[in-house]
């Protein structure tokens, strides 16, 4: 007796769970996709803030994608051209400014927390001056875009044929941290090089192979 | 108590008691349950979060992802070579040729390939050692110090023990430390010695000199057992100029080169003419062919030779690699008499690549065994290996050894300064005078090692880093001998970009002797010789420790991981022994067992053992290779990999002889496997599946000079084809080309395809069960007739079919054809059901039955980080290097240009020396590979299967053996 309730009861959850996965199937990925994935970084950079509101160029910091097969992340040296002058929001230094005026006295350098994470790893001081005898630290950034190891996936030749960045990342001009918007699959990357061999990009005829030593060798 | 309750106890006590012993089917379920739950979390999991470090500041010029090349010069052995290295993200990953290099031309050989793997080898020395402990460079400085300064009170004697040193700065970093202590000398001795070449010279030109050959300016080339395109002082650069001349150019028949040889070595498989005689016999056919050079006639082989040397005055060369100063001084005389110095050979600009003496070293050795000997220093050496007696050296009170990893001479040094990987430090070299290589480094020193000409500066107290000494060396005494740049600075500048500059150097003057009566000697009683000689792969055993060097196939006897006695046939019948027979060779100087090998073409009174095997250094190979059933180690029961037969060489009369007369051989009874790898993947049919008149295929095809172009070759297979034309590539087609009259089978080709391409090594065992996964392999074609045997070599690799017999039986499609005419093979659909490799009529598809590592610790930073390494169960073979395809298509288009012709070159390619590949597209009429794949020497192995190969294969031209005999016939 007690067995046949256990049973009754096993499969009655198991159908409620089914039912449940089942409708929510579109949010699960299959093993391998990581479409969705935002990690947190290092630094909170906002893509939204340079690449949106300020109008950066995606290639003025990730100059790589033009040249080489990796876009990469930039060296922190790129960002210190311009954070060189900008330590911190602009309505912060101007709150600076103005209590400093009232207070009738010299205004103090205002730093973000998160770009002095910049100068630390740099190991620059107040002035942005560096440090003698501290080592530069590169910044760790957590990799949002992966592909296993036996795909060889180019930027080089995807920049040159005039692919827009967005078209694999994603609006990434308003997103504040980094998510990956595409699911970065095969069929999905092959889609692609069929559609534009047929309409070309932006109306440039181009010739994407879909062979399978274009990215598998 | 009921029965019940009893019942049920016990069988409850019993489940709680050993629930181990005795798992029931609820245990079962519920682990089983487990196990699918734990697995599908994993799978639900995120993969492994990865990071991306970019630098903190990127050096101008670097971009990560891009590799660099910089020149240097290799350190490999004493040629000299120029060299392209492949940074990738700070990390060399390959090794080229530098294509404008005025000696090596873009070859390297299989030594200088493997020279990369040497970077990143996990047993090098981190650090000093004094007495077998780690130690800092401050403390054995300090020590040395000391110990150096008793020399000087004392007036002890010091000697510096190197190899060939062409390098201007090293040499004189040594001059210059040896001149603090008042009895100081630099000994220098090969261990492929050429001492008794330039002893000859000494006599016959008053220079002690090794002269430069052009093999590419010589009609006839004689030969007297030089391996001059395997192991000869400088095999790469000779096969450059050999094969420049060998190839048929319309009206102009290829060079004739004749052979003679006791062995059977991979100079006399290419040769016109070889003929097979014991040791004694070649010293008197070259007194006799010396006769006919002087006196204008004589008969028989002599005749025939001194003929045709004659028709040739000023375009012909006589070699020999024979150490005895008699038989040198004949060549030297024959080809003074030919008139050809200053033509073929130039003495006046001699080279540097050959400068041991080993006179000197025999000096060396008797000096220690009297004690004479305060301190030796050792660079690049290691005579307790290779020298017969050397081990008298252990004597001496005081060893420096500077050695990059352990070695025999490291075991008794009492200090080990290990020196940096030529990757590492600055030096320079200077092959042949007047020709000066740099070597920079292309990566920071890995370890805490320092290089030699900072530790030399060190110890004559002037410490400074090794760059200021080699460019004030430049400054001071290179600069001057060039006038094309009036600024240092900026022929320094071009010197690193190239790697290299050519100055005019001060001219040796030579002061011809006249020619002395050099008596003929009496016959001896005819003896069984031992004859030691090199392998191209092994040469004298320096790298030995190289595991892509001992599984590279001998070229001749395609015997891997073992050196072994080489007998003839006819001696092995009268010994009744068989391949693989342990036998125990006995001479004056010692005995060593070792195991036979039967061999064709040698001759009967000659037993041939390879050196540079046996060494300490193979000892870390006794874990290499899949550990089962019935494995064998990749090591002998000696712990090593082969025999050291060094100490049978004689050092007599200030001559390393390594002919050894009056050897007594034995059986000893013991059977030791050889690992061939020949039989494998083999071409030919079996005898009893052949249909009738097909025992026989043309695989390797020859032509004769004179019928090249006729008889229309192609007019063969026009076989219907059941395949519609409906997959014609329009873009690119990608072809090769092999040149089979210029491949010697030195290997080179299959080292740098295994370095670019992440080819594990498998070990003794697996090569031994088929499993080898060189891409290429090269096959070699035994035939014989009346001239005797001749070789022929293949190389062998993924044909790229265009109606590709493995494509149609895939069951999961791993491998298609691509729009460029490619055959590809995609790992990761690949399910390992080896249909294909089965299909493949050219044997070309490489299974990993294990997972074969790729070295351990830093060795994998070699790896090609453009190559996807493969896992076990999957299938690979030749792509064309792909990734180089595809990297040389997208630079063509970033910079908005066509791919012309020689932007994209496989790894084979690059390294050959003998430039017997072509790698281009075959749908574009004016390439290199299209024109010859209607050359009149074009055919495809097999064509007649209408597999319609993209591998076109050019004819071996035969030339008539002897000069009234026609062209030798080979199947």
């Amino acid at each position: 007796m007690n067995q046949r309730i256990a049973t009754i009861f096993l499969v009655t959850a198991i159908a409620f769970t089914t039912s449940l996965l089942v409708a929510r199937a579109r949010a699960y990925n299959l093993p391998g996709n990581h479409q969705g994935y935002e990690p947190a970084q290092p630094i909170a950079y906002s893509h939204r803030l340079h690449a949106g509101d300020l109008q950066i160029r995606c290639l003025y910091c990730h100059s790589n994608a033009e040249k080489s097969r990796h876009a990469g992340v930039p060296a922190a040296s790129v960002c210190l051209n311009c954070h060189r002058f900008v330590t911190a929001p602009l309505g912060a230094v101007r709150a600076e400014e103005e209590l400093a005026a009232k207070e009738q006295r010299p205004a103090r350098p205002v730093v973000s927390p998160e770009l002095q994470k910049l100068y630390d790893a740099l190991a620059l001081d107040a002035k942005l001056q560096p440090i003698p005898g501290r080592v530069v630290q590169p910044i760790a950034w957590t990799r949002v875009h992966t592909l296993p190891d036996f795909v060889y996936f180019d930027h080089r030749a995807h920049v040159g044929a005039g692919v827009a960045c967005q078209t694999c990342h994603g609006p990434v001009e308003t997103m504040e941290r980094v998510r990956q918007a595409s699911d970065l699959s095969m069929g999905w990357c092959v889609n692609c090089h069929r559609d534009s061999a047929q309409a070309g990009i932006n109306g440039r005829p181009v010739r994407p192979s879909i062979d399978c030593s274009t990215c598998h060798y | 108590m009921s029965l019940d309750e009893g019942e049920h106890g016990a069988s409850a006590a019993a489940e709680f008691d050993s629930p181990a012993a005795e798992p029931s089917r609820r245990d079962f379920l519920r682990l089983a349950g487990f196990s699918a739950a734990g697995a599908l979390g994993a799978a639900c999991g995120r993969a492994p979060v990865r990071q991306a470090i970019p630098l903190v500041t990127q050096p101008a010029g670097a971009v990560p992802g891009r590799g660099q090349s910089y020149a240097t010069t290799c350190g490999g052995c004493a040629a000299g070579c120029g060299l392209l290295v492949t940074v990738r993200d700070g990390r060399p990953i390959k090794v080229e040729g530098m294509p404008d290099h005025p000696l090596s031309a873009g070859g390297v050989c299989a030594v200088g390939q493997s020279t990369l793997l040497g970077l990143y080898d996990n047993r090098r020395f981190r650090q000093a050692m004094l007495s077998g402990q780690p130690a800092a460079w401050a403390d054995v400085d300090r020590l040395l110090a000391g110990r150096f300064e008793a020399i000087r009170q004392t007036g002890g004697a010091v000697r510096v023990l190197t190899p060939t040193v062409h390098s201007p700065t090293v040499r004189r970093e040594i001059a210059a430390l040896l001149a603090t202590f008042g009895d100081g000398a630099h000994v220098e001795y090969d261990t492929i010695s050429a001492s008794a070449l330039l002893d000859a010279h000494e006599t016959t030109h008053g220079v002690r000199a090794l002269p430069r050959y052009f093999f590419d300016r010589a009609d006839v080339i004689v030969s007297f057992d030089a391996d001059f395109l395997g192991t000869w002082i400088t095999p790469s650069q000779y096969t450059f100029g050999w094969a420049r001349r060998r190839t048929p150019r319309a009206g102009r028949p290829p060079s004739w080169h004749a052979q003679i040889e006791s062995r059977v070595s991979l100079t006399g498989g290419k040769a016109d003419c070889r003929v097979s005689m014991a040791p004694d016999e070649i010293a008197a056919l070259a007194f006799d062919v010396a006769e006919v050079v002087e006196g204008g006639h004589g008969a028989g082989l002599a005749g025939e030779l001194g003929t045709r040397l004659l028709e040739a005055r000023g375009r012909s060369l006589v070699i020999s690699g024979i150490q005895d100063r008699e038989v040198q001084q004949l060549c030297n005389h024959m080809n003074a008499a030919l008139g050809n110095y200053g033509c073929t050979i130039d003495i006046s600009r001699p080279s540097h690549q050959r400068r041991g003496s080993d006179r000197a070293v025999a000096g060396l050795l008797q000096d220690a065994a009297a004690g004479r000997v305060a301190a030796l220093l050792v660079w690049h050496a290691n005579p307790l290996f290779d020298l017969p007696g050397g081990d008298g050296l252990a004597k001496v009170p005081l060893i420096v050894s500077f050695a990059e990893r352990a070695d025999e001479t490291t075991a008794v040094a009492h200090a080990i300064c290990p020196d940096h990987h030529a990757f590492e430090s600055w030096t320079d070299a200077e092959p042949v005078a007047g020709v000066f290589g740099l070597t920079q480094p292309v990566v920071a020193p890995l370890f805490g090692t320092r290089a030699l000409v900072e530790t030399l500066a060190a110890w004559r107290g002037r410490p400074r880093p090794a760059q200021e000494i080699v460019e004030e060396h430049w400054r001071a005494a290179i600069f001057p001998l060039q006038r094309a740049e009036a600024d240092f600075d900026r022929f320094w500048i071009r010197a690193v970009q190239t790697g290299h500059v050519c100055v005019d150097p001060p001219a040796v003057v030579p002061r011809p002797a006249s020619p002395p009566s050099i008596a003929r000697r009496p016959a001896a009683p005819e003896t069984t010789h031992l004859v030691l000689h090199h392998t191209p792969a092994m040469l004298g055993g320096e790298h030995a420790w190289n595991p892509f060097l001992q599984e590279l196939p001998d070229p001749v006897t395609k015997i891997v991981w073992d050196n072994y006695a080489s007998v003839s046939p006819a001696l092995a019948r009268q010994l009744q022994i068989a391949s693989g027979d342990v036998v125990r060779l006995e001479t004056s100087q010692g005995a060593i067992e070792l195991p036979a090998h039967v061999q064709p073409g040698q001759h009967d009174r000659t037993i041939a053992v390879a050196l540079g095997y046996g060494s300490l250094m193979t000892e870390r190979f006794k874990d290499l290779g899949r550990h089962w059933f019935g494995s064998q180690p990749t090591v002998g029961p000696n712990g090593r990999v082969g025999v050291n037969a060094a100490a049978l060489q004689a050092l007599d009369d200030g001559t390393l002889r390594r002919h050894v007369p009056g050897v007594r051989v034995s059986r000893v009874g013991r059977r030791h496997v050889l690992a061939y790898t020949q039989e494998h993947h083999t071409l030919t049919v079996p005898a009893r599946v052949a249909p009738p008149g097909g025992e026989r295929r043309p695989i390797v095809q020859e032509v004769a000079f004179e019928e090249i172009g006729r008889g229309g070759a192609a007019a063969g297979h026009e076989a219907a084809d059941l395949w519609p034309d409906d997959h014609r590539p329009a873009g690119h087609r990608w072809g090769m080309a092999v040149d089979l009259n210029a491949c010697t089978g030195c290997g080179a080709c299959v080292v740098a395809c295994q370095v670019e391409n992440n080819i594990p090594v498998v070990g003794k065992d697996e090569v031994r069960r088929n499993r080898e996964l060189h891409w290429i392999r090269i096959d070699r074609y035994y035939s014989q007739d009346a001239d005797g045997l001749h070789i022929a070599q293949q190389p062998m690799f993924c044909q790229h079919c265009g109606h590709a017999p493995c494509e149609t039986v895939c069951p999961t499609l791993a491998t298609v054809h691509s729009a460029e005419g490619l055959n590809q093979q995609v790992y990761n659909r690949c399910v390992g059901t080896r249909y294909c490799a089965n299909n493949c009529p050219y044997k070309a598809r490489r299974f990993n039955w294990f997972e074969y590592p790729h070295g351990e610790g830093s060795e994998a930073l070699a790896l090609n980080p453009d190559v996807t390494v493969r896992v076990r169960g999957v299938m690979e073979k030749c792509t064309m290097c792909v990734q180089r395809i595809q990297e040389g298509k997208i630079e063509a288009t970033r910079r908005g240009v066509a791919v012309a012709d020689g932007d994209i070159q496989t790894a084979c390619q690059q390294s050959c020396a003998a430039a017997a590949i072509v790698f281009g597209d075959l749908n574009d009429p004016s390439s290199r590979v299209a024109r010859l794949a209607t050359d009149a020497r074009a055919y495809r192995v097999l064509e007649e299967l209408n597999v319609k190969p993209s591998v076109t294969y050019l004819k071996i031209v035969r030339q008539t053996a002897s000069l009234n005999g026609g062209p030798a016939s080979h199947g």
